[in-house]
C-alpha cells in the first residue's frame, strides 16, 4: 500500500526524516519496498528568472557571466554559472542570497574567479526533482517571473510502498500505520474529528430519497447503511484534496467520490456513493445476481454475473458489484444534486470469490476481503459526510437507512509477563510489556493473581490479536527484535542420522560425479508430448496437473531421460563438449489407476569415442551402463548379487534389442539401461547413438532396515575349475543358459560337493557352428569344505554334468 | 693339463657367450652346448675316464665346480632376460605431462552444492534430514499449518492441484482431501510430527511449486531446506541463535542478521530475516531477505496432537535457489534449469 510521508504527519507530530520512518516501519513488521520522493519541499528564496544575456566570463572559458531578470522593477542579477543548455530568453529557477537547498547548500553572494554572483540557477537535482544534473533546469511551461518556486512545483512528499501482510487489514489505512508508528515512537495519534453525530437513535429514516434497504443474502452482507444527502454540487476537488488523492497514485474525479477514496484511504473503510435520482423504485436491495445478469462497472466492462456473485440493486437493475465496483448506470455526474452514501461490512469470503471469479481486484474488494473494522461502518460513512459537506455543500437527511445487524466484537486475552518472557527467553521489565500494549490500543486490566496476569482487551480493528501468543509477537515488535539478546546453539550431544533417502542421493550423486558425469536439475513439469513418448497408456490423464500454468509444462514428468536429452541438445547446439550427464529426482509413473511418486536417478552417455582425445579409447556400450548401475546398487548395501538384467521387451522408449532392465517399481527398485529408441533420438533433435539408464526406487525401499548378517566360514582348501562350452539356439540368453547350467551342475554333485561359481567367459558366432546358434563357454568353480578336491572326483562329476546337459536341455556340447 | 686348460678356456667361452645372449631362446641353445648331453661340459666329464685314478677325483671335483659355476651364471642371464621380457611389456616410456583420455570428473549442481552447504551447518546444530514427497495433500500442506480454507495460498491461481479423482500409490492422504504440489516442505515436518514424539530438530530440504511463470526471479519449482525444532521451552532467543550461527557459518564471522516481524500461518510470532555481509556478492552491505522463521505455532502443534502447554519449537524456511543466487551471483534463476555445462562446471 502507498503511504504519504504528508498524510502520516496529519495525524502524527513526526518530526524525524522519512528515512526514519522508513525504518521504523520495517522494524515493526511493515516492509518497505519502495520510497518514492515527489514534488519540492517549501524554499525561500528561490524563484523563477529568465535569462536576459549571456556573456563569456572575463577569467574562465568554461563558465558563463549571465544576467538573469527576477522581479520587474529590479535590476537584473549577475550570476556566474557552469552549466551551458540554456538560450537567452529561457526561464529558470534561481536560489537567491540566503536560500537553502533541499541539500542544506545555503546560498551566499560570492566572488566567483574575481567575479560576484548574486545567486544561483539550479539543476533539477539540487531541486530534489530527480537526478538530473547535467544542466540547469529550463521551464518549458514559462511561468511568470518572480514566482516562488514552490508555486510552480507540486509540495514535495515521500511516497512509501508498504506490505501489509494479510494478518493486518486494520493497516490499509493511514490510520492504521499512524496508530504503529505511534506505539513505535511513543507519540500520541490524533483521530480525524467527525462533528455530524446521529441526532436520534430512534428517530426513522428520510424517505425522500430513498424508501428502503433490503438485505436478500444476510450470510454475505452482514450489515449496510445508506445515507442520504442532498442539495451537493457535483465538481473537481479542491486542492488539498486532489493532491492527497494525487500523492497516493489516484485519479481525482470528482469532489464526492474523491471524498470517498480518501476515507478509504484514511480509514480502510470502503464506501460507494449513488447518484439518489438513478435509483429505479428508491429501494435498494442487497442480493445475490442472477445467473447471466449483466452490468457494466466503472471501468467500462460490460460483465456477466453468476449467482455467487452479490449486488447492490435497486428494483429494476444491479447498481455495483457488492464491495468490488459500482456500476455506470448508478454513477454520479455532472447534475447530480442527490447522493446515497453506502456503507456496509460484507463478509470476507464472498468478495474475494467475487474478485477471482471477476479477476477484478480493486481498493474496495482488496480491503473486504480480508476484513474491515466493523466499527467503521458507521465512523467513516459520518467522516465522509462531513467532507462531502465541507468539498460540495449539500445536507444530511437524518439518521440513515439500516439492513441487517452489526456483527459484535467482544475480546479480553489473559497474559502474564512470565509467560511473555518464557516465549522470548529472556527478561524484559515488566511495566515495559504493559505499557507496549496500551501504546498500541490494547486496553490493560488490573493485575490478576500472583504473576501480575492481566486482561488485555481487543479492539475491533485487531481481530487478528485471538489467543496469548500473538500478545508476545506484539510485545516483541514494538519492544525491537534488535534487543533479542544474543546466544550460542544449545545443541543435543545425540543427533540422529539423515533420512536414507536422503543419504543415498548424496552418495549416488557422489558416484556418478566422480564417474565423470555433470549433474542437471530440470523442471518437473513437461508437455504432452513427452509423456507420450515416456509414458503412455493412461498416464496423460493420471499426469496432467488440474490447473496447469502453461501446456508445455502440463503434465508431470515421467522421466528424467527426456530433460537430460534436452540438455544434451541444448549443449550441442551451444558447441559444448558434452558426454555425461545425470539428475536425481522425483518421476511419476502410473500403474493399475495410480499415480507413484518415484525417486529417480537417470543418466546418459554419448556412445562415440571422445571427440578430443589424443589417445583412442573403446567406445562406451550397454555394458558400460549396465556396469554403472551394477555398481551403484552395490552402494545400496543390498544382497543384489542374484539381480539379472533382463532383455527389455515392453518399453518403446528402449531400443528393441539393446536394453535390458531389472526389478519392478512398484516392488521398490527398477533399473532399465541401454541405447535410447532410435526414432525417439531423432524426434528429439538429437544424432548419433545415446546410452542411458533410468532408476527407480521407492522411499520405502530405500530406507528398509537390513538383517545383521552371521558370519559363514570358508573353506580352507582349493577351489577346482573345469571349462564347458555349449552351443545354444541365439534365441537362448546367456543369463538363461547359464542359471540352467548351474541348477543342473548343483544336482549333479549334490552331496559331494559346492559348485562354487558358474561365470561366461566367452560368446561366440559364425565358422563351425550351425546357422541360428552361438556357443557360450563357462568355467564351474568346485568346491569342498572337507578335503582338497582330486582330479578324479572332478573329472567324474564334470561328465555327470556334461551328460545331463547333452540329454536334459538340447543344448550340444562344443567340441 | 690340456683338461684344466680347455676347462678355463670353456668357462671364458661360456662367459662371454651369456654375455651376448639376448633372447631366452638363445640362452637355452647355449645352455645345452655346455651343459646338454652332448655338451662341452657334459664330454669333459665324460673323459674322466681316461685319466689315472689318483687325478679323478681332484678332476671331478673341478668339474663340478664349473658346472655350478655356469649353472648360477646361466640363471642369472636368465634373470635378467625376465626382467627383459617384463620390461619390454611397459612399452614406450610415458608422457606424464599428457592428458587422460578417460573423461574428466563431473560436478554437482550449484543447487546441489548449496543445498549440502546448508544441511551441514544445520547437521552442526544437532539437525537432521528427513524427507518428504513432492505430492503432497491439502492436508499436510494446509489445513495442518493453520492455512485455512480460503487463505489465498490454496488458490488455484497459487497452487498447482491434481486432478480430483487422482489416488496415489505411494503418498497417503488423510482422508478425502485433494492432492497437490507441495507449495513448501513444511508438509514433511507435519508427517514427521505426526509419527514421532517430541523433542525433535528436523531439516527437510526439496523441491517446491508455486504457480509462478519462469522468469529471472520467479520459477514454478524450487528448492527449499525447512528446519523443525521442538522441545521444552524453546524460545525466541534460541531461534536467533540458530540462525545467527547459521549466517556466519554460511557468510563468515562478521555477518549480521536483522530479524523483521513478519507474518507466516504457522508461526507466531513470525519473522523474515535480512542478512548482510561483505560476502553476499552483488549486494554487499544492503540488507538481503533471506529466510522466513517464527515459533511454530500452537495450532500446528494441536492439529498434529502435540501439547502446546508442554511443547514449543522454531521453525524456518530457507530458499536454495535464492541463496545459490545471491552468495555466488547468478541474476537469472532460468540459468539454474539450462544446465549448461560450462555452467556446471564453474562450480567444481
Amino acid at each position: 500500500m502507498k503511504i504519504s510521508f504528508e498524510w502520516l504527519k496529519r495525524y502524527l507530530p513526526l518530526e524525524c526524516a522519512a528515512e526514519e520512518v522508513e525504518e521504523a516501519l520495517t522494524l515493526i513488521g511493515f516492509e518497505v519496498e519502495g520510497v518514492d520522493r515527489i514534488g519540492i519541499p517549501l524554499l525561500e528564496n528561490v524563484l523563477v528568472g529568465e535569462v536576459i544575456s549571456m556573456t563569456r566570463h572575463p577569467n574562465a572559458d568554461r563558465l558563463t557571466l549571465c544576467k538573469v531578470r527576477i522581479r520587474k522593477a529590479d535590476e537584473a542579477n549577475e550570476i556566474v554559472c557552469g552549466a551551458s543548455n540554456y538560450n537567452v530568453g529561457d526561464r529558470v529557477v534561481v536560489a537567491l542570497n540566503g536560500a537553502v537547498l533541499p541539500g542544506g547548500v545555503k546560498i551566499k553572494r560570492s566572488k566567483i574567479r574575481g567575479v560576484v554572483s548574486d545567486g544561483m540557477m539550479c539543476s533539477a537535482r539540487e531541486l530534489s526533482l530527480g537526478n538530473d544534473h547535467d544542466g540547469i533546469l529550463i521551464l518549458e511551461s514559462c511561468p511568470e517571473i518572480g514566482t516562488p518556486v514552490n508555486e510552480v512545483f507540486p509540495e514535495g512528499d515521500v511516497i512509501f510502498d508498504v506490505e501489509i501482510t494479510p494478518n493486518r487489514p486494520d493497516c490499509l489505512s493511514c490510520i492504521g500505520v499512524v496508530r504503529e508508528l505511534g506505539a513505535f515512537f511513543q507519540l500520541p495519534v490524533s483521530l480525524p474529528e467527525i462533528s455530524s453525530e446521529d441526532p436520534d437513535g430512534s428517530a426513522s429514516p428520510p424517505s425522500d430519497l430513498l424508501k428502503g434497504v433490503r438485505i436478500e443474502t444476510p450470510g454475505n452482507c452482514l450489515y449496510y447503511l445508506a445515507y442520504s444527502i442532498v442539495g451537493i454540487t457535483i465538481g473537481p476537488s479542491p486542492e488539498w484534496l486532489s493532491r492527497l488523492i494525487m500523492a497516493i497514485g489516484l485519479r481525482p474525479v470528482n469532489n464526492v467520490v474523491d471524498v470517498t477514496n480518501f476515507v478509504l484511504y484514511e480509514l480502510g473503510q470502503p464506501l460507494h456513493a449513488f447518484d439518489a435520482a438513478k435509483i429505479g423504485g428508491q429501494t435498494i436491495v442487497i442480493r445475490q445476481a442472477q445467473d447471466g445478469e449483466e452490468i457494466t462497472t466503472l471501468d467500462g466492462q460490460l460483465r456477466t454475473l453468476k449467482s455467487e456473485n452479490m449486488v447492490i440493486a435497486d428494483l429494476e437493475k444491479p447498481m455495483a458489484v457488492a464491495g468490488v465496483m459500482g456500476s455506470i448506470d448508478a454513477e454520479l455526474d455532472e447534475g447530480t444534486t442527490d447522493v446515497v452514501l453506502e456503507s456496509a461490512h460484507f463478509a470476507p469470503t464472498n468478495i474475494r470469490k467475487t474478485s477471482r471469479q471477476l479477476v477484478l481486484s480493486t481498493d474496495a474488494s482488496y480491503r473486504f476481503e480480508r476484513g474491515v473494522d466493523p466499527s467503521l461502518t458507521e465512523r467513516a460513512a459520518r467522516r465522509a459526510i462531513d467532507l462531502i459537506m465541507q468539498v460540495g455543500g449539500g445536507r444530511c437527511l437524518g439518521v440513515p437507512h439500516v439492513a441487517g445487524e452489526l456483527p459484535k466484537f467482544d475480546r479480553e486475552i489473559e497474559i502474564d509477563a512470565d509467560f511473555i518472557e518464557r516465549r522470548l527467553g529472556f527478561e524484559v521489565e515488566k511495566e515495559r510489556i504493559w505499557k507496549i500494549f496500551r501504546s498500541l490500543d490494547l486496553e490493560v486490566g488490573e493485575p490478576v493473581g500472583g504473576n501480575d496476569g492481566r486482561a488485555v482487551r481487543i479492539p475491533s480493528h485487531r481481530a487478528d490479536l485471538e489467543r496469548p501468543i500473538d500478545l508476545v509477537e506484539e510485545f516483541l515488535r514494538i519492544y525491537g527484535t534488535d534487543r533479542i539478546p544474543n546466544a550460542e546453539v544449545s545443541a543435543p550431544s545425540v543427533a540422529q542420522e539423515d533420512d536414507q533417502v536422503s543419504q543415498f542421493r548424496a552418495q549416488a550423486a557422489s558416484f556418478f560425479r566422480a564417474q565423470g558425469f555433470n549433474e542437471c536439475i530440470n523442471m518437473s513439469m513437461c508437455e504432452l508430448k513427452t509423456v507420450d513418448a515416456w509414458h503412455g497408456g493412461d498416464a496423460p490423464n493420471l499426469l496432467k496437473l488440474a490447473n496447469p500454468l502453461t501446456e508445455d509444462q502440463a503434465y508431470l514428468r515421467p522421466s528424467l531421460i527426456p530433460g537430460l536429452l534436452d540438455n544434451l541438445r541444448l549443449n550441442r547446439f551451444r558447441g559444448n563438449d558434452i558426454e555425461r550427464l545425470f539428475e536425481i529426482g522425483s518421476i511419476f509413473r502410473t500403474d493399475r489407476g495410480k499415480l507413484w511418486e518415484i525417486l529417480s536417478l537417470g543418466f546418459l552417455l554419448v556412445q562415440a569415442p571422445r571427440p578430443s582425445g589424443w589417445l583412442v579409447r573403446e567406445e562406451p556400450d550397454f555394458y558400460t551402463v549396465s556396469g554403472l548401475v551394477e555398481r551403484l546398487f552395490s552402494l545400496l548395501e543390498a544382497d543384489l548379487a542374484d539381480l539379472n538384467f533382463q532383455p527389455i521387451r515392453d518399453d518403446n522408449t528402449w531400443q528393441k534389442g539393446h536394453a535390458g532392465c531389472f526389478g519392478k517399481f512398484t516392488d521398490g527398485f527398477e533399473a532399465k539401461v541401454g541405447t535410447i529408441d532410435l526414432k525417439i533420438l531423432k524426434s528429439w533433435g538429437i544424432e548419433g547413438i545415446v546410452l542411458a539408464g533410468s532408476l527407480s526406487f521407492l522411499p520405502k525401499f530405500l530406507r528398509r532396515k537390513f538383517p545383521t548378517s552371521s558370519y559363514q566360514p570358508d573353506s580352507p582348501y582349493p577351489s577346482a575349475t573345469k571349462d564347458i562350452s555349449l552351443v545354444v539356439p541365439e534365441t537362448e540368453s546367456a543369463g538363461a543358459v547359464r542359471s540352467r547350467l548351474e541348477s543342473i551342475s548343483k544336482e549333479a554333485v549334490v552331496d559331494q560337493f559346492d559348485v562354487e561359481s558358474v561365470s561366461i567367459f566367452d560368446v561366440f558366432r559364425g565358422e563351425g557352428l550351425p546357422d541360428g546358434t552361438k556357443s557360450l563357454a563357462f568355467a564351474l568353480a568346485f568346491r569342498s569344505d572337507q578335503r582338497t578336491l582330486t582330479d578324479n572326483e572332478v573329472n567324474s562329476a564334470f561328465e555327470q554334468i556334461v551328460l545331463r546337459i547333452t540329454e536334459g536341455t538340447g543344448y550340444q556340447l562344443r567340441s | 693339463m690340456s683338461g684344466l686348460n680347455s676347462l678355463d678356456s670353456l668357462l671364458a667361452e661360456a662367459e662371454k657367450g651369456a654375455s651376448e645372449v639376448g633372447t631366452r631362446a638363445n640362452l637355452e641353445k647355449l645352455k645345452a652346448s655346455f651343459l646338454g648331453s652332448n655338451g662341452s661340459l657334459t664330454q669333459i666329464l665324460k673323459g674322466i675316464n681316461q685319466l689315472p685314478k689318483a687325478e679323478r677325483p681332484a678332476f671331478g671335483k673341478q668339474v663340478n665346480e664349473i658346472k655350478r659355476h655356469l649353472e648360477g651364471l646361466f640363471s642369472r642371464v636368465s634373470e635378467n632376460i625376465s626382467e627383459m621380457e617384463l620390461k619390454s611389456t611397459l612399452g614406450r616410456e610415458i608422457d606424464p605431462t599428457l592428458p587422460s583420455p578417460e573423461c574428466e570428473s563431473g560436478a554437482l549442481h550449484l543447487l546441489t552444492q548449496v543445498r549440502e552447504n546448508i544441511c551441514s551447518i544445520f547437521r552442526q546444530a544437532g539437525f537432521s534430514v528427513a524427507e518428504g514427497s513432492e505430492v503432497e495433500t491439502e492436508f499436510f500442506c494446509f489445513d495442518a499449518l493453520n492455512t485455512l480454507p480460503d487463505h489465498p495460498a490454496r488458490d488455484l491461481q497459487d497452487t498447482f492441484y491434481l486432478p480430483e479423482s487422482l489416488s496415489l500409490g505411494n503418498v497417503l492422504r488423510r482422508g478425502g482431501e485433494r492432492y497437490l504440489l507441495r507449495t513448501h516442505t513444511s508438509a514433511v515436518q507435519i508427517r514427521t510430527m505426526l509419527e514421532r514424539n517430541p523433542p525433535l530438530r528436523i531439516l527437510s530440504p526439496g523441491r517446491v511449486f508455486r504457480r509462478d511463470t519462469a522468469d529471472a526471479t520467479h520459477s514454478p519449482n524450487f528448492h527449499q531446506v525447512e528446519g523443525l525444532y521442538v522441545d521444552r521451552n524453546v524460545s525466541v532467543k534460541d531461534l536467533k541463535a540458530v540462525l545467527d550461527f547459521f549466517s556466519r557459518s554460511l557468510l563468515g564471522p562478521e555477518a549480521k542478521t536483522r530479524f523483521r516481524p513478519h507474518f507466516f500461518p504457522y508461526t507466531e510470532p513470525s519473522f523474515e530475516v535480512d542478512f548482510q555481509s561483505s560476502h553476499l556478492a552483488k549486494v554487499g552491505t544492503e540488507w538481503t531477505e533471506i529466510l522466513g522463521c517464527g515459533m511454530v505455532d500452537p495450532a500446528v502443534f494441536e492439529a498434529v496432537g502435540y501439547d502446546s502447554q508442554e511443547w514449543t519449537g522454531y521453525a524456518f524456511g530457507i530458499g536454495i535457489d535464492r541463496v545459490a543466487q545471491i552468495l555466488h551471483g547468478v541474476d537469472d534463476m532460468r540459468i539454474l534449469f539450462q544446465n549448461d555445462v560450462r555452467f556446471l562446471r564453474q562450480f567444481r
